[in-house]
């Protein structure tokens, strides 16, 4: 009993319990000796002993009762082991636990809150998402504006040099050289244009007119211009279906993808080989559709093929993209096919690619069948050079564009035809117009407008005040969605800006005539 | 649940008068195995467990009902109601001769006769009152209770439910003896050691018999003299047996002086 710092003299007539800390008295008689009593014995209850320096002695006490046979107690063996260290370890547990039993509960509230942390994470890798498909966008506008800025600069400068040209020859009064300067100007606006008409349609933002159209008639127009283009190494050959339906399509796009698909075609065979244009009638049963990604039913098609190199897996997969491509720098824009994939799929139709390599390829184009007779295309390119016609006495056209030039231009084009112009800058001053008494035979009003209603809305609400008010949206590019996904109502048209100014003066005529 | 099943009440033997033993700090109804059996044939015996105590319904627990010994006696009150019990002995020992004392008080009509087995009406000591304990060290036990509670709750519960050594008692040491939840021990010591119960003594109206042992650290002596002055018509008895429990120490010397209290009322 060393360790107690008792000496035995000190121990002997004392109780075991009489050298127990207070708290371990009062346990002692109120728990563990009713215990030893009950059953005879305790184990390994630990407690504190005072020693003799008065410092407090960790122990584990094992006690256990002797009784004769009558069942008195004979003695107690109480048995003491210094439980120092194992207290201290006790002690490095209960805090281990503690700490333990802190962290689960952090882990309660993390898998707590672990749903809207999913979610949060969701949200942030979508943000991420979307900031990347912006910037691959914005990368795209560059490449653009790189390849394309060049070019209308170019066209720009033909036209203000033209016009500088002509102020200076007017100045001089060389009247009669005029007429060169004019025509060039007109030339590069009307390069301008298209290459402005080709971005739209790139952007899928370009307004289509599509018509009742035979694509076979289209084919065989263009079919002189294919084989000059070709050159007198690859054999042309066209294969037109008999009774082929009529689709609804953008004539000009049309032709402006076939040859797009004939130039690739060529392009593919540098040594020469084969071209053929087959068109078809397409029954397109469910699977089929659904193998095209289109819905069932009836679909006119045109296929391009070659006997050219071919596409790899990986270049069919690109194809679309835009600005993907395979010739070498400034050979191609990448645009071709992008472009021909959105007119088709604006048509309501579906381009697909069947290649082999070392075979060649096979370009085809479904278009959805129109139940009605087709058109003749060649109507509005006659109406377009008439002479533009004059107006009836007191026909007002109310002009709205916020664009003061545009509004300038149309209104002395409007005067010199023998209109009565009336002008408004927004939509809300344009309203106040059509809400008046004034006489009004047409609206002819820009898509985007300022002031908080657009050309759409201006002419609904003027619809509402005259209902059967005809009018005519002029537009540098048709906002789909603003008018309806290109598809007006009855009594509203589209002319698309630039225009030239007889085609301005055409439509007007007709509108208020018809 | 029942107020006799919410305190594991027990109900056994015959007679027309009731003796209800309620048992102390530290352990359960086995508090009483050795005693109350020797009553049976005269009385109905009730043994029931303090809340927190043996087979007592824990859910039950509310530390602000028990936070003062009258959320004890109001529980001896409504488990005495339902077997209707009028006129009857309670026996309490250590903090329940308090608790009983409160309940008589409150109820008179339960209890003619109270029974106080080392009794202490306040462990701290106060002026001239001895309790027996200073301030400092009810502070050190309880201080102790909170820092300490692997050592005790531990060893009150594994050596109480395990007993590989003698699987013939497991069952019974499972279920009996002492089981105590060590959070409600806990504040139940805090509920016992901080009370003072002094001022409730000279309102007793009950019979009154003191059991006072020789050698007590909970309740010395002096305590169990103090009770028997503050009692009016108390009767002490001193016992032989030393320690706090007589009822499990001196079962048979306990048992003589309880019948002698009872017979020479009779």
């Amino acid at each position: 009993m060393v360790w107690t710092g008792y000496r035995r003299d000190q121990l002997v007539g004392r109780r075991f319990q009489d050298l127990l800390n207070i708290a371990g008295k009062i346990y002692y008689e109120t728990h563990f000796a009713p215990l030893l009593r009950m059953q005879g014995f305790f184990n390994e209850v630990a407690l504190d002993l005072v020693s003799a320096s008065g410092s407090p002695l960790p122990m584990l006490v094992n006690a256990v009762e002797r009784r004769d046979g009558d069942g008195r107690v004979r003695f107690t063996r109480v048995t003491v082991f210094n439980a120092s260290d194992r207290r201290r370890y006790e002690r490095e547990l209960l805090e281990a636990r503690r700490a333990a039993e802190k962290a689960n509960a952090e882990l309660h509230e993390l898998n707590l809150t672990l749903e809207a942390r999913i979610e949060e994470a969701v949200q942030d890798r979508m943000k991420a998402e979307e900031a990347l498909r912006q910037a691959q966008k914005m990368e795209a506008v560059g490449q653009l504006t790189g390849g394309i800025a060049h070019d209308f600069n170019n066209l720009l400068a033909g036209i203000t040099g033209s016009l500088e040209l002509l102020r200076t020859r007017v100045a001089q009064g060389r009247i009669g050289e005029l007429e060169r300067y004019i025509i060039a100007a007109q030339g590069a606006s009307k390069r301008a244009a298209t290459l402005t008409h080709r971005l739209l349609a790139f952007s899928r933002r370009q307004a289509l007119h599509p018509r009742p159209t035979d694509i076979n008639r289209l084919v065989a127009g263009m079919e002189d211009l294919i084989r000059r283009t070709m050159g007198p190494n690859v054999v042309v050959e066209v294969v037109a279906a008999g009774g082929l339906w009529t689709t609804l399509v953008d004539t000009n796009q049309f032709e402006n993808a076939l040859l797009n698909l004939c130039i690739n075609a060529r392009d593919a065979m540098p040594n020469g080989g084969k071209l053929t244009i087959e068109t078809g009638n397409r029954w397109l049963d469910e699977r089929a559709a659904q193998d095209r990604d289109l819905p069932a039913g009836q679909y006119a098609s045109l296929c391009v093929s070659d006997t050219g190199s071919g596409m790899p897996p990986e270049v069919i997969e690109r194809a679309f993209d835009p600005f993907f491509t395979t010739k070498p720098i400034g050979q191609g824009t990448g645009l071709g096919l992008s472009t021909i994939y959105g007119f088709v799929r604006q048509s309501s139709g579906q381009v697909r690619i069947y290649s082999e390599l070392g075979q060649g390829t096979t370009m085809c184009l479904y278009l959805p069948r129109h139940l009605g007779a087709a058109e003749a295309a060649e109507v509005t390119e006659i109406a377009r050079r008439t002479e533009a016609p004059r107006a009836e006495q007191g026909e007002t056209v109310l002009v709205v564009d916020d664009e003061p030039t545009v509004r300038m231009l149309v209104t002395e084009v409007l005067e010199e035809l023998g209109y009565t112009a009336i002008e408004a800058a927004a939509g809300p001053a344009a309203l106040k117009v059509l809400q008046s008494n004034a006489r009004i035979h047409l609206l002819v009003t820009d898509v985007g407008l300022p002031g908080g209603m657009n050309g759409r809305q201006l002419a609904e609400a003027g619809r509402a005040v005259r209902p059967g008010l005809k009018v005519l949206f002029i537009t540098g590019y048709a906002e789909n969605a603003v008018i309806n996904h290109g598809h007006l109502e009855p009594g509203m048209h589209m002319l698309t800006k630039p225009f030239a100014m007889d085609t301005l003066a055409s439509r007007i005529r007709g509108l208020i005539r018809g | 649940m029942s107020v006799s099943r919410q305190h594991n009440v027990n109900v056994s033997g015959s007679g027309s008068k009731a003796l209800i033993f309620a048992h102390g700090f530290g352990c359960d109804q086995n508090m009483w195995r050795f005693v109350a059996p020797a009553f049976a044939d005269c009385y109905r015996i009730v043994l029931f467990d303090h809340m927190g105590a043996g087979g007592s319904d824990l859910s039950a627990y509310s530390p602000e009902k028990y936070s003062s010994l009258d959320g004890y006696a109001d529980d001896v009150i409504e488990l005495c109601r339902e077997p209707e019990i009028q006129g009857g002995t309670f026996v309490g020992h250590s903090v329940s001769a308090m608790i009983g004392v409160l309940a008589a008080k409150k109820a008179r009509d339960l209890f003619d006769t109270l029974v106080l087995v080392g009794p202490s009406p306040r462990y701290i000591d106060d002026d001239d009152y001895v309790g027996g304990f200073s301030e400092g060290q009810i502070h050190e036990l309880l201080e102790f209770l909170d820092s300490n509670h692997m050592g005790w709750s531990r060893a009150m519960a594994p050596v109480i439910m395990g007993n590989p050594d003698r699987p013939e008692l497991g069952e019974e040491l499972t279920n009996s003896f002492c089981r105590t939840d060590p959070e409600i021990a806990k504040r139940f010591a805090r509920t016992t050691f901080l009370s003072d119960n002094r001022a409730d003594l000279a309102g007793v109206r009950a019979r009154s018999l003191i059991l006072q042992c020789s050698e007590d650290v909970i309740a010395p002596p002096c305590v169990g003299e103090y009770v028997h002055r503050a009692i009016p018509g108390s009767e002490f008895v001193l016992l032989r047996a030393t320690g706090h429990c007589p009822n499990l120490s001196a079962p048979e010397e306990t048992i003589t002086a309880i019948k002698a209290f009872l017979s020479h009322a009779a």
